[in-house]
Formats: C-alpha cells, structure tokens, sequence
C-alpha cells in the first residue's frame, strides 16, 4: 500500500471535533443514496442473507417447512454419511464436473480461436454459436431428448449411416452422463463471448514480435494467446466449477425428478431439492447445502491457490 | 422547517418502500378475503386436471355454482400437483396463504396430515352424515390418517394387463384363455416377442412398464409392504423379493439396455407402444380405454388381471384423487361444501360421466355402465379385492425408493434382497424419527 503523505498530515492536523463534523456530513451526503438502495438492501437481507444463515441453524434439525422440527445437534451430517444415495449423488456430480469443466474450456477456447478470425460474415457465425445458450434448459432437455431418441433420433440415425449401432443415450447406465455431458457443452456460447473478450484484448505487437522472429501458428498460440488467455481461463474454471455442482435443470426435465436409469442421473442438487420439498426433510437438506457450500468453496480455493502459478496478467 | 420538510420525504420514501414490499407478500388482498361486494364467498380450488378431467372437474363447478349461490369457485389449474410434486402447495401452507381446497394425491394424505397441514375434517363429516360406508373401504382408510379423517376421496382406478388379441391369434394363443400364473406369462411373452440384433420389433411384455410398478406385483405375488401395527415397512418380505427377483430375471433374459432402448424410444398417446403394436401385453389402468378409443378405435384388445404365481388370488392396487382442504385455509365452510359435492353422488356422477375415471361410489359406477362395459366391468369388478398404497408419513419417499430398487435389480446392481433390505431400513428409520 502506498500511502499518501500529504493528506495523512493534513487530517492529522484537523482537530477531532471537525473530523466527526464531516462523518456526521458525509452522512449527510449518503443519506440519499442508502435511501434508494434501500429496497435492494432490505430484498437482500430478507431473501437472502436470512435464509442463509437460518440455514445454518436448520441443518442442525429435523425442519419440514410445515413444522419447525426440533434440534438434533450433528446427526443429519452423520446420518448423510451413511446415506448410500447421497454418495451416489456425489459420484455423479463429480464425475460430471471432472469432465465437463475441461472440455467446456478445451471446446470454448478451440471455438473462440476460430470465431476471432478475421474472415467475412464472423458476427454471423458469432451469433450461430451463442444462439443455443438463449434456449431454456427446459426445451433444451426435451430437443435433446428427440436427438438421442435410441429408436428414431437424429444422433444414431447418423451413426447407423456409418454403421455403428448406438447405444440408448439416456437410457443407458453408462451413457447417460456422457449424454448429458454433450447435452450441456452445446451450451458454452456464454463462455465463447469471454473469452472473444480476452481474445481481443491481446495486444497485436505481440504478434507481430513473433511474426519477426518466425514464429509459426503453433507458436504463437502456444507461448502468447493461451498464457495470456489465462486470467479468462481462471474466471471460467471457477465459473464452471461452480456451476458443475449446481447442475439441476436439464437433468431433473430429462428424468422427470427420479434420476434415471438406475440413479445415474441424481446430482446433489437434485437429490437436496427431492428431501427438501418431496420427503419434509429441510433440515436434511441444509445441512447438503452447506456441505456442497463447503466443497465448491474448498475446490475455488485450491483454483485461487495455484493460480498464481499458471494465470499470467498483462504488464506483470 | 426545511429540516422537517426533509425529513417528511425519507418517511414517505421509507413507507413507500415497506407498502411494496408488504404488499408483495401479503395475498393477493381482495380474493383472498373470500367474500365480494355482491356477498359471495369465492373458493379457491388448486387442481392439476387438462383435458377431459379438465372439462369435468368445469362442469362440476357449474353444477355447484348452480347449487350453491352464493358460492364462487375460483379453480385455479397448478401444474404438477400431486404424485409427488407438491413444491407450490407447499410453500402456500407454510406462508399461511393456501388455497381453500386442493385437488390431492390421495396416497400422499398420510405424510401431510402428519406434517399438519391438513384441516381435520372428521367433525364435519360426521355433522353432514358424510359415512364410511358410502365409499369403497381403501378409498376411505387412504383419505384417513391416525383415525382422522383429511380429504374426500373423488376418482379411483385399478390395474390389468391389456393384451392385444391380434398379436395373441398370430402366434397361437387363446384370446379366451389368457395367461393366469407367471410361468403362462413368461411363455406368452417369449412367444410373443420379435427381436433382431439388439432392437425389439416387437415385445411381449414387460414387467415394469406402464403401471407394472413393484407395489403390483409385490401384492400378485402375496407380499406386503406394510405393517400398520407396528408402523414398519416390509419391503424385504420374502414375497416382495421374490416379486422383484423375478422382474431382475425378466430383465436379464431379455437385456435391459435393449429394453431401455426400446422403451425409451416410445411415445405417449397415439404413440405409445401398445397402440403401435409394438408391445403387446401391457399393465395399466382403466384411462388406457379412453386412449384407445381416441387414438386407435379399432384395436382388438382385451384385460386379464395380473398374473399371480399360483394363478389365483388375483389382486391389483388403485390409486386416486381427493379433496382435502389445507391448514390455514380462509373459507372453511364453504370448502366443505365443495368437497361435499364433489365427493358425493351428484358432483361424482357428473365428474365420473365425462372423465370416465371410476367413481369411488360403487352405486355411480353402477348407474354410469361401467359394471356392463366388457373391458371397464373388469376393472370394477376387481376393486372390492384391490389394495392402496400404505397410509404412512413416509409415502412419497417409500414410493421412490422402490421406484430405484427395482431400476436397480433389472439393471444387475445387487440383489433383489439386498436392495429391499436397504429399502426397509431406509425407509424405517424415517419412521421412527
């Protein structure tokens, strides 16, 4: 911190009677802007911050929504640990997100590259590649499941072309993640734009450096676009982490709530949504919030730990 | 003065804020009273019905309206209400602002009667003469928790195998004479199927399609899944687990991937399988008649009830709808008369007529024809020896779990004993919470 002499010595010089003056003025002055941000403050007290923290207490009970329940100290996170779909939920999240996260960048920075080329028509096929992330996940569950359709869909009506007999996607234990893998990577437009955004703001010089020193394609993107890509890339991991963990929507649409088959669709999220609302079991399903809170928190953590060893900013 | 001037802009400010914010919580303010300048109640009525029990439930609104007056039911359609889905009904009873009657899943009765979150409606019953033996016994005992009485039943249903009679005359069966044991089940099946690689042109049967849920067959192959006695379920009941072996057989003889992938491709509706001739046995209820009619007329179908492993005692379970009215409810009176209606002769009549779901009134179902009905009399006829699902605070969660047992065990992932194991435990320790 570089600290400012000459205003350190002339507030120190001002005597304390007029410092509080200018509090009680400064005040004065944001009397009228906490007035208009009040009711943005006051939604966030109510519908956040208090059922947050009222979380807290109310994984420690047997809360239903109807009854208040009564306080059972840590035994619905012992109870969690014995509960063998709670870990299957935790299997299938995580095998989600260990390979959805890395495509989802491995893809977005592959499309980015190609949609910052400089050839005609780019804001079109701009457009055609973030279209899909403005479907609702509702109708994207419902499109997808005409595409994997075992029978009649389009996916293995195209592999029956080149011979091969596909498998029943969602129908299939050990396809119906990878499915719904595919299913969600249709929908990285949103990260594309970020990381055009971070595209555009490497410097051209580099380039041209390189081009001097006769650096090839390869080069250039392997020792200037992706090291300097690295603060967007960093953003979009913790962004994808996050929302890997959090994966509801298309999963809970395409098994109509159950997970099927066999439970190889019940993400954590889906598995805390049935036990708070289905099964009266709120308190149970807290105390899962705060343990998922606990593992993405932990996972962000380990990101912003070794990101000062592969995130490379501009000027530094 | 021009302080005071200020300070009267922040209060008018702040209490702006506060009315909105009040005003957004509170109910929708003028409805929600009931009573309306002309001195009618309004009655709010949350259901989940479309199509033609849309258009029933409507005429028997009109038909109450008529009766009643001074009454106005404001029906309110709530999409996913019931079989499990409950989330907007829910967050309106612990807000205090629920609607004055619920179209509910009657299983589900059990759970949210001990949660407290159904008026007890046991004296108005017995003030109005509303009886018992007005109605068939498991509709009644499912509409009751712990003695109490908390919704009046409206609509049953009860399970069958449907076959169709071509496909039966095409590969040598008796249309006359359909499969009573499981092993003349199995038979007919494996005749019946056409399969060619990994793609099924044509399936017999399969178990746990459709209605063929584990509770069916627990009850065809004489298990049971509760004792009241002692509030304990019994999914691990020999019978059960045999029930379920024999659908992990089933499964494994045919492949289940390629059951699945045949399943998954089907439709509903003009689509399904059983109308496409792609599946030839099938379990469902009684709204199977109406789709067919819709939607194939000309199917040369029959129903025999479910397979049982020795042939006799035949039996099946029904399901069905009630009205209940939820805790906080404003107009409890007028609620009453509503569910009053609905759930006796009259509304019944009406709602029976044209929904074509069964009555829970057997004199109605009589007096409708469906006792003459050749396909609809075996639905009717079975239900004095049907069973309901348990009356229980857990319900909702027994219902899944044996939902994934049985995906499991078709799938090969462990035992039927094992999982109906973990079922029980799961499902008990709940239970004795």
């Amino acid at each position: 911190m570089k600290s400012n002499p000459v205003n350190q010595t002339s507030t120190q010089n001002v005597p304390i009677s007029t410092r509080r003056k200018n509090i009680v003025a400064n005040l004065a002055e944001y009397k009228y802007g906490i007035l208009f941000a009040l009711p943005w403050i006051l939604g966030l007290i109510i519908f956040y911050a208090i059922p947050l923290f009222s979380s807290i207490y109310f994984s420690f009970t047997t809360y239903s929504i109807l009854q208040p329940g009564e306080f059972i100290g840590l035994q619905n996170y012992k109870d969690l640990f014995h509960d063998t779909l709670f870990w299957k939920s935790v299997y299938n999240t995580v095998y989600f997100a260990i390979f959805f996260v890395p495509l989802s960048i491995i893809f977005g920075v592959a499309l980015a590259m190609m949609l910052n080329m400089k050839v005609k028509g780019m804001a079109i096929y701009r457009t055609i590649f973030f279209l899909p992330t403005l479907v609702p996940h509702v109708a994207l569950a419902v499109l997808w499941m005409w595409l994997l359709n075992p029978g009649f869909g389009l996916v293995n009506g195209l592999l029956n072309m080149i011979g091969i007999e596909g498998p029943a996607w969602l129908g299939s234990e050990t396809w119906s993640k990878p499915s719904l893998i595919l299913m969600s990577l249709w929908g990285i437009g949103q990260a594309v734009v970020i990381y055009l955004a971070g595209l555009g703001d490497i410097p051209e010089d580099y380039y041209d450096a390189a081009d001097v020193d006769g650096a090839n394609w390869f080069q250039k993107t392997i020792h200037i676009t992706l090291p300097l890509l690295t603060p967007v890339i960093f953003f979009n991991l913790v962004m994808g982490i996050i929302g890997a963990f959090q994966q509801f929507t298309l999963p809970y649409t395409l098994t109509q709530g159950q997970g099927t088959p066999a439970n190889s669709l019940t993400f954590y999220v889906m598995y805390l949504y049935d036990n708070g609302f289905k099964f009266f079991k709120m308190g149970y399903a807290s105390a899962m919030a705060w343990i998922l809170f606990i593992i993405i928190m932990a996972l962000t953590a380990i990101v912003f730990i070794t990101s000062k060893r592969w995130v490379h900013y501009q000027g530094k | 003065m021009k302080k005071k001037g200020k300070f009267g802009f922040l209060t008018f400010v702040l209490l702006m804020s506060f009315s909105l914010i009040i005003a957004g919580c509170s109910s929708n303010s003028s409805s929600s009273e009931g009573k309306e300048n002309d001195g009618k109640t309004t009655v709010t009525f949350w259901h989940s019905m479309t199509d033609v029990t849309g258009e029933a439930v409507d005429e028997v609104i009109k038909a109450f309206e008529e009766k009643h007056p001074d009454i106005k039911i404001n029906a309110v359609y709530t999409a996913n209400q019931g079989e499990g889905q409950n989330e907007k009904l829910l967050t309106a009873v612990s807000g205090g602002n629920p609607p004055d009657v619920a179209y509910f899943d009657r299983f589900e009765i059990g759970s949210w009667a001990a949660q407290g979150s159904l008026e007890d409606l046991t004296e108005l019953a017995e003030a109005s003469g509303v009886t018992k033996d007005m109605y068939y016994p498991f509709a009644w005992e499912e509409a009751s928790y712990d003695g109490k009485l908390y919704g009046l039943p409206t609509s049953t249903d009860s399970r069958l195998v449907y076959f169709n009679v071509d496909h039966f005359e095409e590969v040598g069966l008796d249309p006359n004479n359909p499969p009573k044991t499981i092993a003349e089940l199995e038979a007919a099946a494996e005749k019946l199927t056409i399969k060619e690689g990994s793609r099924f042109q044509r399936i017999g049967f399969i178990p746990w399609f459709g209605q063929g849920w584990l509770y069916g067959w627990g009850w065809a192959f004489g298990g049971e899944f509760f004792n009241p006695e002692t509030n304990t379920a019994t999914a691990n009941d020999p019978k059960v687990v045999e029930a379920l072996q024999w659908m992990a057989d089933y499964a494994q003889k045919y492949d289940v991937e390629d059951i699945a992938g045949f399943t998954d491709s089907q439709g509903t509706g003009a689509m399904d399988p059983f109308l496409t001739g792609q599946l030839s046995m099938k379990v469902s209820g009684p709204w199977e008649v109406s789709a067919i009619k819709k939607f194939k007329p000309d199917l040369n179908y029959g129903v025999f009830p479910m397979p049982t492993p020795t042939g006799e005692n035949h039996t099946t379970w029904s399901g069905g709808w009630s009205v209940v009215i939820p805790k906080g409810a404003k107009n409890k009176e007028a609620a009453w008369e509503f569910l009053k209606f609905f759930s006796g002769e009259e509304g019944q009549k009406i709602f029976s007529g044209i929904s074509r779901d069964f009555s829970v009134i057997d004199s109605v179902n009589e007096e409708l024809g469906y006792k003459e009905d050749p396909i609809l009399k075996e639905f009717v006829e079975i239900l004095p020896v049907s069973h309901h699902r348990p009356v229980m605070t857990q319900g909702s969660l027994y219902w899944n779990e044996l939902a994934s047992a049985v995906e499991n065990a078709t799938r090969g992932n462990g035992t039927p004993e094992e999982l109906l194991t973990k079922v029980t435990d799961k499902v008990n320790k709940e239970l004795n919470k």
